[in-house]
């Protein structure tokens, strides 16, 4: 049978090569995600004990919790999952050039909404004094949307590997002799430019918070994280190094159950989110 | 092979007419940002509680079965998906109702002191 014939016949929902008729990656992350169900629901049922009996003196969540801050965060990561659900058709397609696209632009609403996080913590430590430690609040709180935060970290570096998976080199390209080396670059390139990044943006927003005037805040965020800057600004030069054409690559619709399987595992941390947001945030204005 | 609405890579509409999935999730990325627009704007409503609390679960509800069957496809794979997937989460459906439940009774108020 030829590449093209071969292509023709892929059927992304069915695998007659196994016993269930479902590829086997897709049927593993199926059976993750049903037990990460449990997990989260064991954490979010504690949160909702304790907020069902607070403590005598305990911080009210009003005083504490930014709505529209959440809020925002929220549309964030529905919009990554349309992006992430974008990536599966496009490579479902053949289309890679689509593909990764839509992969970076879900990693960038991901960081968004990492970075939201990071300022909520800082935050309500710093600003509303709600530690992990100091009441009820904080610790289920904490506790609940910080592992919710750590599912969407791996989901992040997850999308940025196989980013760069996507121009794994074909064979006969002169390329594929250092593809572990010159890929392995790359992800590290990738991973300093999302976290340099991060810095940046957050030393921005606390700088212009903090300071008295635009013009005050803006000069000390440039005085204290120059060398960030340019970190990111030349990580971001190489990622477009990385991304040059060179030539054919090992990545197409044979692909698609290993994007496929990885959007499943994004869809999930968004609809997590949909239940906390709800049940943590919502609830407690009502 | 399954049937055509359940492999490629569009769906059919009730004529008949192919709907590219591309139009399918933006159409549902939309509805689910006014959803939660919705959400926000409805908490500041001077409505009973039950009748509030309500309205959050069931918009929670919706959009967590749009994301489930059509962000993740639930809709277009095999049964035995759907069904593994349910599992799970009726086990941590049973697990919140249990735990609130129990905690709910009165000789059994967790220590908040």
């Amino acid at each position: 049978m030829s590449s093209q014939a071969a292509t023709l016949t892929i059927d992304h929902h069915h695998d007659p090569s196994t016993s269930t008729g479902i590829p086997n990656k897709k049927l593993l992350m199926w059976a993750f995600l049903a037990s990460d169900c449990m997990f989260f629901g064991a954490l979010i049922s504690t949160h909702l004990v304790y907020r069902l009996h607070p403590p005598a003196g305990g911080l009210d969540p009003k005083q504490i919790f930014s709505p529209e801050l959440t809020s925002f965060s929220t549309f964030i990561l529905l919009m990554s999952s349309l992006m992430m659900a974008l990536a599966v058709t496009a490579i479902q397609k053949g289309n890679v050039k689509s593909c990764r696209w839509s992969l970076l632009t879900t990693i960038f609403f991901g960081m968004i909404f990492l970075g939201c996080q990071v300022f909520e913590f800082t935050e309500f430590v710093e600003v509303k004094h709600m530690t992990i430690s100091n009441s009820l609040l904080g610790t289920t709180f904490f506790t609940l949307t910080g592992t919710h935060g750590c599912h969407v970290a791996i989901g992040v570096l997850w999308l940025s590997l196989m980013y760069v998976r996507s121009f794994k080199p074909a064979a006969g390209n002169p390329w594929q002799k250092s593809w572990l080396s010159h890929q392995l670059l790359h992800a590290g390139t990738l991973i300093v430019a999302l976290l340099a990044t991060l810095k940046v943006v957050l030393s921005l927003v606390f700088a212009l918070r903090d300071a008295a005037t635009f013009a005050a805040g803006f000069g000390h965020f440039i005085a204290s994280d120059f060398l960030f800057i340019v970190i990111a600004l030349l990580a971001y030069g190489g990622l477009v190094w990385f991304a040059r054409p060179r030539g054919a690559v090992q990545f197409d619709e044979m692909n698609a159950i290993d994007v496929e399987s990885m959007g499943l595992y994004w869809h999930f941390v968004d609809i997590v989110w949909i239940v906390i947001f709800t049940a943590v945030y919502l609830l407690e204005y009502i | 092979m399954s049937d055509a609405p359940t492999t490629g890579m569009s769906a059919y509409d009730s004529h008949g007419h192919e709907v590219s999935k591309f139009q399918i999730y933006v159409q549902i990325a939309m509805l689910l940002a006014v959803i939660t627009g919705i959400e926000i704007v409805c908490v500041y409503l001077p409505f009973a509680r039950s009748l509030l609390f309500s309205a959050l679960v069931f918009f929670s509800a919706v959009k967590f079965l749009f994301v489930i069957f059509f962000f993740m496809h639930l809709r277009w794979d095999k049964p035995f998906c759907t069904i593994l997937f349910f599992i799970g989460l009726t086990l941590a459906g049973g697990t919140m109702w249990a735990l609130l439940t129990l905690f709910s009774a009165t000789a059994s108020r967790p220590l908040t002191m």
